[in-house]
């Protein structure tokens, strides 16, 4: 079901990273990405702007903006052997996937001046700064605020969860520009520089021992009066639209990374005996059919009309992948017995050792699986609020 | 793989789903299948004039030529009608099992009338334990005689696809069931839309002619159209979930509860919503099976593309009969209520071409036992 253009496409992608993921690179092979404790952020980003160089960043941008403008099966078809080729996890995925199309529909030319070429060229990073310790699930409960003075705006206020941000140059910011403002009303979204006196970063140690997020502190933070993206007041709207750029293409990334983690756990699982234990056995078999359906489920999204409205499998489409995942992570750990607890040297079972503890937050981050739930019933089966 | 759908296959689909929401709504179905022993003729006539039953049956043989995604669209809504009719049997499993066999004299005879639903066949599932039948071969044909203790659609068929063992050799069989020697015994069965007979064999002749394949051509046959088969069978299952959720969320609505409907309840309303994930990932995962079957995938990839297809939907099924059945409170215990043959449909269907369980342990064997490919 390929036709013979994909096929040399993948076979140029195969064939680029093949060059290009080696020599000093080899030590991100595989590396899940910031708070993976192999991962090197300095070498992250020089892999950025290699990538970058290759034109692998933007390949779905139009050509106006510096991307390639590739068709929707070649995006997936660069996804897929990314991660087949084991490419580690992308420093510049927050700004290349949700700030960019974002700054494409909302923002000034200046503004698309200023920032695409820097996300474009791997040379700047992005974090995104929506939740608060009160503004979780709640996200319209935003109370970090923003007021214009002379030529900037001040910031105040506290960001939380916020991945990469001590990796990162830049933030987005949801903060309220109208005082007394309630929920979504009264919002604005700002670019806000990260590496400046009136901004504290706090790294928050997870589950992992390690930190891939963070505290963001804004204590009269600065950013220049015409970084607000859309209306002042509307900041809302322009939140809500970026979350949509996040289903997208890279769900098909997402799945062969997945494949490969399933391949590690066959390969331990007939290494260690596991592979003998008949109810091992059965939900191993059960997690691969699932994955399989996981990937139909992906190509049935994709297969929708891009302005048709959301549709069965979208709503889906998060809920099921996370918690396939976070089952997927319990499996691994039984596979492995013992071992789960005991690291070793063994660099498969460290990375089931990792999909154990990282799969725990698949199912509460971008959205938990409680809010997932809510959307599908009130959205999808038009069950009353 | 592109999983849209041309034009034509959406009116397929929706042109047998609008014929079933009608002929076969839950008064209906409840007749056919507690009061015409679980076969409606008039509906089956209906069916076959609407082209349902010659699906995949190819051109040169009076059929639309077409393949397992049209098949697996029009298998949901008989699922979610309960359409108590033997098109799975018939157009789906013995026709998938004739085109399998490949032999042109056998098409010749028999798929043309499958396809007009003139006739009606089905095949042994082997779904209870019995004893081994004894064929022998005698002169021009088969002598048959034992006891088939569940044969799907027997009371309806006009033909019965049996596989034998004749010596060393095994074979696939036609036998007339309106054949001397030939008794047929309707079973009890809970899942009355999907009615079981006995069937005795004595002294049965089977002609040479009606011997459709030996060897281990007749081995592979049955394999290619199981896979098929099970394919559709688990999107029949998807029709059933659906339909529990559909009955759920709408009995949910209309429910007034300490002063308010039902369906406001956060609890009853994740409940749903996890009946609709499980419905939709089981509906991905046919629709891509079905796509990837019209591709004629190699043999592992088809077991992979069934058992993925069988374990979801079939899950899918139990999990949404269960919860329809919860969620609806005391009425979902009654009669009256429809939840119960959905129910029992799905766990009949369980069992039908193996269990989710066998087939996953197959696919166990391919991932973990043979050698790393």
């Amino acid at each position: 079901m390929t036709n013979a253009s994909d096929d040399a496409f993948r076979a140029e992608v195969r064939a680029w990273m093949s060059e290009h993921l080696r020599g000093e690179f080899d030590a991100l092979r595989d590396c899940g990405g910031v708070g993976d404790p192999a991962y090197d952020p300095k070498l992250a980003r020089r892999w950025e702007q290699q990538l970058a160089r290759g034109g692998w960043v933007g390949i779905g941008w139009p050509r106006e903006h510096g991307g390639r403008a590739l068709p929707l099966p070649q995006q997936v078809v660069f996804h897929e052997e990314y991660v087949r080729a084991g490419g580690p996890g992308r420093l510049g995925h927050i700004g290349e996937t949700l700030l960019a199309p974002t700054l494409m529909s909302f923002g000034t030319p200046e503004q698309q001046r200023r920032f695409l070429p820097g996300i474009l060229a791997g040379t700047e990073y992005w974090a995104q700064g929506y939740s608060e310790p009160n503004a979780g699930s709640d996200l319209a409960n935003v109370q970090t605020r923003a007021r214009l003075e002379g030529d900037h705006w001040l910031v105040d206020g506290q960001k939380t969860w916020t991945s990469w941000a001590h990796e990162s140059d830049w933030i987005f910011v949801v903060a309220r520009s109208e005082p007394g403002s309630q929920r979504h009303h009264g919002l604005v979204m700002l670019l806000v520089p990260l590496r400046q006196p009136g901004v504290t970063i706090r790294p928050i140690r997870q589950i992992t021992g390690e930190s891939e997020f963070n505290e963001v502190f804004f204590d009269g933070a600065r950013t220049e009066a015409a970084l607000h993206l859309g209306a002042p007041g509307e900041g809302w709207k322009v939140a809500m639209a970026l979350l949509g750029f996040e289903r997208g293409v890279s769900t098909l990334g997402q799945q062969a990374g997945f494949e490969r983690e399933m391949e590690c756990l066959i390969e331990v699982a007939r290494r260690n005996g596991a592979a003998r234990d008949p109810v091992l056995r059965q939900r191993i078999a059960m997690a691969a059919a699932t994955l399989d359906a996981l990937r139909c489920n992906a190509l049935r999204v994709l297969a929708q009309d891009e302005n048709a409205p959301v549709s069965r499998e979208s709503y889906i489409a998060k809920f099921a992948w996370s918690n396939w995942r976070r089952d997927f992570g319990r499996l691994a750990a039984d596979v492995l017995g013992a071992a789960a607890c005991l690291p070793d040297d063994d660099a498969v079972a460290q990375k089931l050792r990792q999909v154990w503890l990282f799969s725990r937050s698949d199912t509460i981050y971008a959205g938990a699986n409680e809010i997932q739930l809510n959307l599908i019933a009130e959205r999808a089966l038009g069950m009353p609020r | 793989m592109d999983l849209r759908l041309t034009e034509e296959q959406r009116q397929i689909a929706d042109s047998v789903a609008e014929l079933l929401a009608n002929a076969s709504d839950s008064a209906r179905m409840r007749r056919a299948a507690f009061e015409l022993g679980g076969f409606d003729p008039e509906l089956w006539q209906q069916v076959a004039e609407l082209g349902a039953c010659a699906i995949q049956v190819p051109d040169a043989h009076g059929g639309l030529g077409l393949g397992a995604t049209e098949l697996v669209l029009v298998a949901e809504a008989f699922g979610r009608r309960l359409a108590c009719v033997p098109w799975f049997e018939s157009a789906v499993l013995a026709a998938a099992t004739i085109r399998a066999v490949g032999d042109e004299s056998a098409s010749a005879r028999w798929l043309p009338a499958l396809a007009s639903g003139e006739q009606i066949c089905t095949l042994d599932l082997g779904l209870l334990e019995r004893a081994p039948l004894v064929a022998q071969h005698r002169g021009a044909g088969w002598s048959l005689d034992g006891m088939l203790p569940a044969v799907p659609a027997a009371m309806a068929a006009h033909w019965l696809l049996l596989p034998v063992q004749d010596g060393g050799d095994r074979r696939l069989l036609a036998v007339a069931l309106d054949a001397p020697g030939v008794t047929r015994r309707p079973r009890d069965n809970h899942d009355a839309t999907r009615p079981v007979a006995a069937v005795t064999l004595q002294g049965v002749k089977v002609a040479d002619a009606e011997c459709l394949a030996s060897g281990a051509a007749a081995g592979c046959a049955l394999a290619t159209a199981r896979e098929l088969a099970a394919v559709v069978l688990a999107s029949e299952q998807v029709g059933v979930a659906q339909q529990c959720l559909d009955l759920t969320v709408a009995y949910l609505g209309q429910r007034v509860q300490f002063g308010k409907p039902l369906a406001t309840f956060q609890a009853l309303k994740h409940r749903c919503a996890q009946m609709m994930v499980a419905v939709e990932l089981a509906r991905s995962a046919v629709l891509g099976a079905a796509r990837e079957f019209d591709g004629r995938p190699a043999g592992l990839r088809r077991l992979r593309l069934a058992t993925m297809a069988r374990s979801l939907a079939d899950d899918a099924a139990q999990t949404c009969t269960q919860e329809a059945i919860q969620l609806h409170g005391g009425v979902g215990f009654t009669w009256e209520y429809d939840p119960h043959l959905y129910f029992k449909r799905a766990q009949a269907a369980r069992c039908w071409l193996g269990t989710p369980g066998e087939w996953r342990e197959r696919l166990a064997v391919a991932l973990l036992d043979e050698a790393a490919t």
